[in-house]
């Protein structure tokens, strides 16, 4: 337990105190990539950072990419700050307690990839994160190193923070990118992909807020240092968000690949009352549940990969005997149902029927036809979408039908 | 503790002066015998809201004790919708059911035992309300908040003393009666009496039964709306929250086919009464079977904060025999008509005019100190009715009918055989912290009734309970009318649960303790075992909740 966290450090949770993060060595890791911005990317390969949105995707490879783009065109660099996950709660945490870490990164990645624009897209639903954020930006404005930034580009810097729908949907990447434009959040099919055809029709870069939080920390320390956090061969370290029924939930940086055992049973203080563990929501509940036999994987992207989930945003929502899997299933796709943008139909209406048995069955109100109707949903409707709500939805049914599907029978009435 | 035998009692009794009282110092009587300040029976809080506050130790246990259910227990529970859901099936309960039905709200009035099984019903004293010429408002707002030892909520205590008169029309216009001065005609106006501690003849009321006079016309109306459902045998098992921790429903059991039944409702007004039935430091009550305190269990648990919480009333003329009906009520009519407390020494030990805490103090140090009169193992005092008898010839059958059937029941004739009383448990001063509509600090949750603090201070004036009751429950119900939402809230569940186990574990209470307690111990009630003989045929549960929605 002598692991010293990164980005919740507490000498990083200065705030919105731009002086105060300097101070702190704060600041280093954008002088060092304003002196070499052809060496940034590299070094990220080098490090093995990878995106904590979710999908665990390289990092320098969308930086690449983008970078790739005709230097005399507008770009953005976009930090996605959506977060609206049920069980998520580490990119808020980031923004409000240390934003200046977020900026930083950002901006970093605007040097890499020759970015005019500088877009910090939060939740307004998290008004804290929102606030601390303005404050922040405003420091940032008259700094000196933000001019640097421009003369290199030899155009001026666009920094400042946009307020996203506060709809789940529009954390999606291309609705980002549609909420941005001034529209409704709509996903879009790729390609064209962002970094072609993304803002304004312009080369977009959109990373979560947790990604671009440890850029700072990797070029100032560099690359081996950030290999050395991570245990076995995975490299750096992950924010878990964890909640549900353990004694202490909350938001912990540990090594990157730490097993989820030590997570619930040491950080989190063990199971709530000491009941037996059941089953755990990885990554948020769109995913494969793991369950006992799982407790010793290792949490990085690619361990959990190999059991057929994923690790997603880090979120484990932790369920014990005594919380019934069905009740829990049939609220999650109740939150889909109700993010579901709408604009495929197949999403629309199948996570409506999801939801809707689900809560048919959770009531006390099920039949087997109800059940077999759900299975079948589950083979009709994956890949269905634009965009993976459904896909979400539709894994964490099926899951939770193949691995509890004793519970669910319990509650039929026929 | 023994006393002296009821036979050499009684013969001390016939032989008895009635000499006029010592005075007492009411100081350091109330510290050593009135159990309020008693040493050792009092527990801090060490979770909650009112962490840090002391109350009686067995109301603290409930108070930090865990849930009766886990999340799994709801599962396959139906779920139904309302607008408005009323607990408790008292006055209070009722007069919020009829306010917020009366908006138009499809309202659920669920309670633990039938519709007026509770404390209103036993009210015999009556209602106050500032009605007479030579009365007023201020005087009833100044009398309620010097009785509770000025430690009431000043707006609270004047919103009850201007509902007054509009209470009294309101009761009047569903029908209740009320007893008219002599000599006043049909319509003429209502006989008024004065309340100890008043300044001004304030006590309305009915015979010597004004509350079951009250519920009667509120049951009626109740039943007969049909927007409101009622739901007896019912009680509260915990409330429901959203994960903003708003307050969005309730889990109530029904007793009747053994299993859990989610209402999800966009505000939850809880009128479920006092803690009587716990049986605080092991005294007797006058209350009603159902009252285990189970609403401020609930609304304490999900981050209500409490008031007065170590203040209860004793009455100080429960009865002491015989055994199976211990605790019960002799009202204070019988003191106030003139009727002597005699310890087993034959002599009077306190003047029964004074207040309720002090005659009660006087009584317990008799029974501490060895004077007091012990019959088939209960240890109390006379009240001396032959010998009101003997002086106000009549009195007992014209004017304490109540008494009369209550001496029936024991078994005695008053005018030749004395009552045996002690103090029983009778009033929970505190109570939940509301505000003047009955909104607690939790959004969607409102209170109403004894459950509620503030009224009364640290002491209740006679008739202010009926009062209370009727004002802050249409209060309630108005309020919560008037913002319900017909749309249910999304997501309901048990979150608030979840921070509450942790504190209980981190702080190192015993999790397996478990509340609301629903019945009294001696009620021999198991939730669980009870669970075991759910009805099982396919469709029945479906079948009965059908016939359970509000039109």
């Amino acid at each position: 337990m002598s692991f010293n966290p990164v980005l919740l450090s507490s000498a990083t949770q200065v705030g919105a105190n731009l002086e105060a993060w300097f101070a702190q060595g704060g600041g280093q890791g954008l002088r060092q990539a304003l002196a070499a911005p052809q060496a940034i990317i590299p070094l990220l390969q080098e490090a093995g950072l990878r995106g904590m949105g979710g999908a665990g995707f390289p990092t320098h490879h969308k930086w690449a990419r983008t970078a790739a783009q005709p230097a005399h065109l507008d770009k953005y660099a976009v930090c996605n700050g959506n977060e609206d996950e049920p069980g998520t709660f580490k990119d808020r945490v980031l923004l409000e307690k240390s934003p200046h870490q977020v900026i930083e990164g950002a901006l970093i990645a605007a040097t890499a990839i020759g970015a005019n624009h500088v877009l910090l897209y939060v939740n307004p639903h998290q008004p804290e994160s929102v606030a601390s954020l303005r404050q922040a930006v405003q420091q940032w404005q008259t700094e000196p190193l933000l001019q640097e930034l421009a003369a290199l580009q030899d155009r001026p810097i666009d920094l400042r923070v946009v307020t996203s729908s506060g709809l789940y949907i529009g954390g999606e990447e291309t609705a980002v990118i549609a909420t941005i434009d001034g529209g409704f959040p709509f996903p879009h099919r790729k390609p064209p992909y962002p970094a072609e055809c993304g803002v304004d029709n312009k080369p977009t870069l959109i990373n979560n807020t947790e990604t671009l939080a440890h850029v700072p920390h990797i070029l100032r320390h560099g690359a081996r240092w950030y290999q050395d956090l991570g245990i076995g061969s995975a490299v750096g370290t992950k924010l878990y968000s964890l909640s549900g029924d353990v004694l202490r939930p909350g938001l912990y940086e540990l090594p990157m690949g730490t097993s989820l055992r030590k997570l619930i049973f040491e950080y989190g203080g063990g199971m709530l009352q000491n009941r037996p563990f059941k089953a755990v929501f990885t990554g948020g509940p769109s995913n494969t549940l793991l369950t006992e036999q799982h407790l010793d994987v290792a949490l990085d992207f690619d361990s959990v990969r190999a059991l057929g989930s994923s690790l997603g945003t880090g979120a484990m929502i932790v369920i014990s005997e005594g919380t019934s899997i069905v009740r829990k299933v049939a609220e999650y796709v109740d939150f889909f149902a109700a993010g579901s943008c709408g604009q495929c139909p197949p999403c629309k209406t199948g996570t409506y029927q999801l939801a809707r048995l689900l809560r048919r069955i959770d009531t006390g109100g099920g039949l087997h036809s109800d059940l077999r109707a759900l299975e079948s949903l589950c083979e009709l409707l994956p890949g269905s979408g634009r965009c993976g709500l459904i896909d979400g939805a539709v894994t964490v049914v099926r899951s939770s039908l193949m691995q509890f599907k004793e519970d669910y029978q319990q509650q039929l009435i026929d | 503790m023994s006393g002296i035998a009821y036979e050499l009692a009684l013969a001390n009794l016939s032989r008895s002066d009635g000499m006029a009282p010592p005075a007492v110092d009411k100081t350091p009587l109330l510290h050593r015998y009135h159990p309020d300040y008693q040493e050792g029976t009092r527990t801090r809080l060490t979770i909650g809201a009112n962490r840090g506050d002391e109350c009686p130790t067995r109301l603290a246990t409930l108070l930090q004790s865990n849930a009766q259910i886990t999340d799994a227990d709801l599962a396959g529970a139906p779920v139904i919708n309302t607008e408005v859901l009323v607990i408790g099936g008292g006055g209070a309960g009722s007069a919020a059911a009829l306010t917020a039905a009366e908006q138009g709200r499809r309202v659920i009035l669920a309670t633990k035992l039938r519709l007026g099984d509770s404390n209103t019903v036993m009210a015999e004293g009556g209602i106050q309300a500032a009605v007479g010429e030579d009365d007023s408002l201020q005087r009833h707002f100044e009398d309620t908040l010097r009785a509770g030892h000025l430690c009431a909520d000043r707006t609270l205590v004047a919103r009850l003393a201007e509902s007054g008169p509009d209470c009294i029309r309101w009761l009047i216009n569903r029908g209740m009666l009320f007893d008219l001065a002599e000599g006043t005609p049909v319509g003429g106006k209502l006989l008024r009496k004065k309340p100890g501690g008043a300044t001004c003849a304030r006590i309305l009321s009915y015979h010597d039964y004004t509350g079951l006079e009250l519920m009667r016309v509120l049951r009626e109306a109740v039943e007969l709306d049909d927007r409101i459902a009622l739901w007896n045998r019912c009680p509260l098992v915990e409330l429901l929250s959203d994960e903003s921790g708003q307050c969005v429903g309730a889990v109530l059991y029904n007793l009747d086919w053994h299993g859990f039944i989610l209402v999800r409702a966009s505000r939850v007004i809880l009128a479920t009464g006092g803690a009587g039935r716990l049986h605080l430091n092991d005294f007797p009550t006058s209350n009603h079977y159902g009252a285990t305190a189970d609403g401020l269990v609930l609304a304490y648990r999900m981050g209500a904060r409490l008031r007065e919480l170590d203040s209860f009333q004793y009455h100080p003329t429960g009865l002491a025999w015989p055994s199976h009906l211990v605790g019960g009520l002799i009202s204070e009519a019988a003191r106030s008509a003139g009727a002597w407390l005699i310890n087993g020494e034959g002599n009077r030990f306190v003047d029964e005019l004074q207040p309720r805490d002090v005659v009660a103090a006087a009584i317990l140090k008799e029974c501490a100190e060895g004077r007091g009169v012990e019959r088939d193992g209960n240890l109390g005092v006379f009240l001396d009715t032959p010998g009101l008898e003997r002086r106000h010839p009549g009195i007992l059958g014209e004017r304490l009918v109540s008494l009369g059937h209550l001496a029936h029941r024991c078994g005695i004739d008053p005018t030749t055989e004395p009552m045996m009383v002690r103090p029983t448990l009778h009033y929970q001063n505190g109570g939940v912290e509301i505000d003047e509509h009955g909104a607690t600090a939790i959004p969607g949750l409102y209170c109403a009734g004894e459950i509620t603090g503030g009224i009364h201070g640290r002491n209740r004036m006679m008739g202010n309970a009926l009062l209370e009751i009727i004002a802050f429950g249409r209060r309630a119900g108005q309020h919560a009318g008037a913002t319900a939402s017909p749309k249910p809230a999304p997501k309901v569940g048990l979150y608030h649960l979840y921070d509450w186990q942790r504190q209980i574990i981190l702080s190192g209470l015993p999790a397996e303790v478990c509340g609301p307690c629903l019945f009294p111990d001696y009620g021999n009630f198991d939730l669980r075992r009870d669970l075991v003989l759910r009805a099982s045929a396919p469709g029945a549960v479906q079948a009965m909740v059908a016939g359970m929605t509000p039109s």
